[in-house]
């Protein structure tokens, strides 16, 4: 199948810095990608070039459009939700709904009322009197209730509670995610996104370290707790990077074949925070 | 069409203090203070063809009593009938104010409070979201106005004439039988038109520095336009460059500055402006302000205005593409 999103050359600054800095990729349907990277690191910059809401420079396609010529259609069948203070202070839930219900053809008014039903929310509420962990709820209802092929989340959960986070999380694959849809997460909440992810793209400095799928990461990245014996033959085969736990080394090889690894000691696939923390550090040395 | 009917909704939700209670409260502290002033009995002044009087006076006297012969009656209640919505001008001057705060706003606290992400997530066009808010600014804004001025205006006409049907002097029969009491609103909504061409150029002028300005939009969009009249009053002077500094004053700040008060293009012709203040001296003459104003329409000042106004706010609808949150 064709890809969803292709950027090719992709490049925004800001005077003389590079929140991107020329990438590329592509994002097939059906999958869950997760695009992590430290702070300022160009995350959000690239999301919002997906979605048109910044100007950037490079060939970028999503859904068969420019978004920076056609945002407005565009979003028939995107949906984005950020960190938790995009929604106006003022909106009520009630107002919400019918706003939505009378600008978006693709919304369900009916399926939004129905996960609000389960939830501590009523339609007479504003936004301002909502905590936290209410305002997410309530977007991410909102959006569930929009039949699209894309969903953007930035930094969705950030500071929840971990109720909050789990049910988030739950919510949307239970819920929403099917074969037709894809999935974009940013967030620095890693463990609690890896297991749903199909898909890792790591950036830094504006720049993409690692754009793979979760079993093409499985098949290159191995992690080995190191007998002591056989450390220095370890060494030599370069690991990105090497921890030590409880007196043994944990070394992590990129491209090496599991098979010559086991003979060093047992062996696993990294989770992908170690496997984030070594790529970012491996870099830097 | 739809869509834009839920922005304008939209618009009234998120300012519904601004542009809906704010007038609201305003109108019935007026009725009210008017209630209290003739329940305490006290006396109105009214000015009568330039001649002060007391209301008993003019009860008792030659203006309303039965004694006055019927045309001078008639002529009398003809005015009462077409001066009487002179109440709300407290309102439709207000309405200035607001609409030229709602504009300021209306595109930046939007990416102030990041609010704008979640707008520009749904489909929905820039365009369509720069109108609805001129629209609301030109056409709703006024038409409330309008709507809550007659309706105080009314209530109000009709305190004055309770109170005068208890001192003895029953208006009610003649002045609902006069043609002028129904055509006065009706007047002042036929302005609506005149109000939203000359309102376009400080719409957009404030619509552009909103979606423009990073921060500080009332000193950009105020003290922009002064600062460079004050500039080239000075550079005029001190080069003897003889430029007209008072038309320029006149024709560009005064224009994207005061264009949403309503009646100020009244003010703009210096001939018409001299004429209507001789005649406000003496009455209030709404048919004569309505012919001054629709003549203004035929006018290359408010033209030139539309211009630009419908200029500036095709610039904020481009700026609003690429602006982000702040």
């Amino acid at each position: 199948m064709s890809a969803l999103i292709s950027a090719r050359g992709l490049s925004k600054r800001y005077g003389k810095q590079a929140a991107i800095d020329d990438i590329s990729f592509e994002i097939a349907p059906g999958r869950i990608v997760g695009l992590i990277g430290p702070n300022g690191s160009g995350k959000t910059t690239t999301l919002k070039a997906l979605l048109g809401l910044t100007r950037c420079e490079g060939s970028l396609s999503v859904l068969g459009m420019d978004p920076r010529l056609e945002r407005d259609a565009l979003m028939q069948q995107v949906c984005f939700i950020a960190d938790v203070a995009i929604l106006p202070r003022w909106l009520r839930v009630s107002e919400a709904i019918d706003f939505i219900a009378g600008v978006h053809p693709r919304f369900d008014r009916t399926k939004a009322e129905r996960y609000l039903a389960n939830g501590k929310l009523e339609l007479s509420m504003k936004v301002q009197s909502m905590s936290k962990g209410m305002v997410v709820q309530l977007h991410l209802a909102l959006v569930m209730a929009i039949d699209a092929r894309l969903l953007v989340l930035d930094e969705p959960t950030l500071g929840l509670d971990i109720l909050y986070r789990k049910q988030f999380y739950q919510h949307l694959l239970e819920n929403y995610f099917d074969q037709d849809k894809t999935i974009i997460i940013t967030t620095h909440q890693i463990e609690e996104v890896e297991h749903i992810l199909t898909d890792l793209m790591f950036i830094r400095d504006g720049k993409l370290l690692l754009s793979a799928s979760m079993d093409e990461v499985g098949l290159r990245y191995t992690e080995v707790m190191v007998a002591l014996e056989w450390q220095a033959q370890a060494e030599a085969l370069h690991p990105i990077s090497t921890r030590s736990v409880f007196g043994k080394s944990v070394m992590l090889f990129d491209g090496v074949p599991r098979a010559q690894l086991a003979a060093f000691g047992e062996t696993r696939t990294p989770s992908v925070a170690d496997l984030f923390v070594a790529t970012m550090k491996g870099r830097n040395a | 069409m739809k869509t834009m009917q839920w922005l304008v909704r939209r618009e009234l939700w998120e300012h519904q203090g601004m542009l809906l209670r704010a007038p609201l409260v305003i109108a019935a502290l007026m009725t009210l203070f008017v209630g209290v002033m003739l329940l305490s009995g006290r006396d109105m002044v009214l000015s009568i063809n330039g001649q002060q009087a007391t209301l008993s006076e003019a009860i008792n006297g030659a203006y309303l009593s039965d004694a006055v012969e019927p045309q001078r009656k008639a002529g009398m209640l003809r005015m009462i009938a077409s001066g009487y919505m002179a109440a709300s001008a407290p309102l439709f001057l207000m309405l200035g104010f607001v609409v030229f705060f709602y504009c300021l706003g209306a595109l930046h606290d939007e990416r102030r409070d990041r609010s704008v992400l979640f707008w520009k997530s749904l489909p929905v066009s820039d365009a369509s979201s720069v109108l609805s808010k001129a629209l609301v600014a030109l056409v709703v804004a006024p038409l409330i106005a309008i709507a809550i001025g007659t309706a105080m205006s009314l209530l109000m006409l009709l305190m004055l004439c309770s109170a005068l049907a208890f001192k003895g002097l029953n208006l009610f029969p003649a002045l609902l039988a006069t043609p002028e009491l129904y055509l006065t609103p009706l007047r002042i909504a036929a302005l609506l038109p005149v109000y939203a061409l000359w309102a376009l150029p400080t719409v957009g002028w404030l619509l552009m520095v909103s979606i423009w300005a990073r921060s500080k939009v009332f000193l950009w969009a105020v003290g922009g336009p002064l600062l460079t009249g004050a500039f080239a009053l000075w550079a005029s002077r001190a080069y003897e460059l003889g430029w007209n500094s008072g038309w320029f004053m006149q024709a560009i700040v005064a224009r994207v500055l005061l264009g949403t008060v309503p009646g100020s293009w009244l003010l703009f012709d210096q001939q018409q402006r001299a004429e209507l203040l001789d005649q406000a001296s003496q009455r209030i003459d709404l048919p004569g302000i309505f012919a001054h104003s629709w003549a203004m329409m035929g006018s290359a000042d408010l033209w030139i205005g539309v211009g630009a106004g419908c200029a500036m706010i095709f610039i904020a609808i481009r700026l609003r593409r690429w602006q982000e949150d702040i």
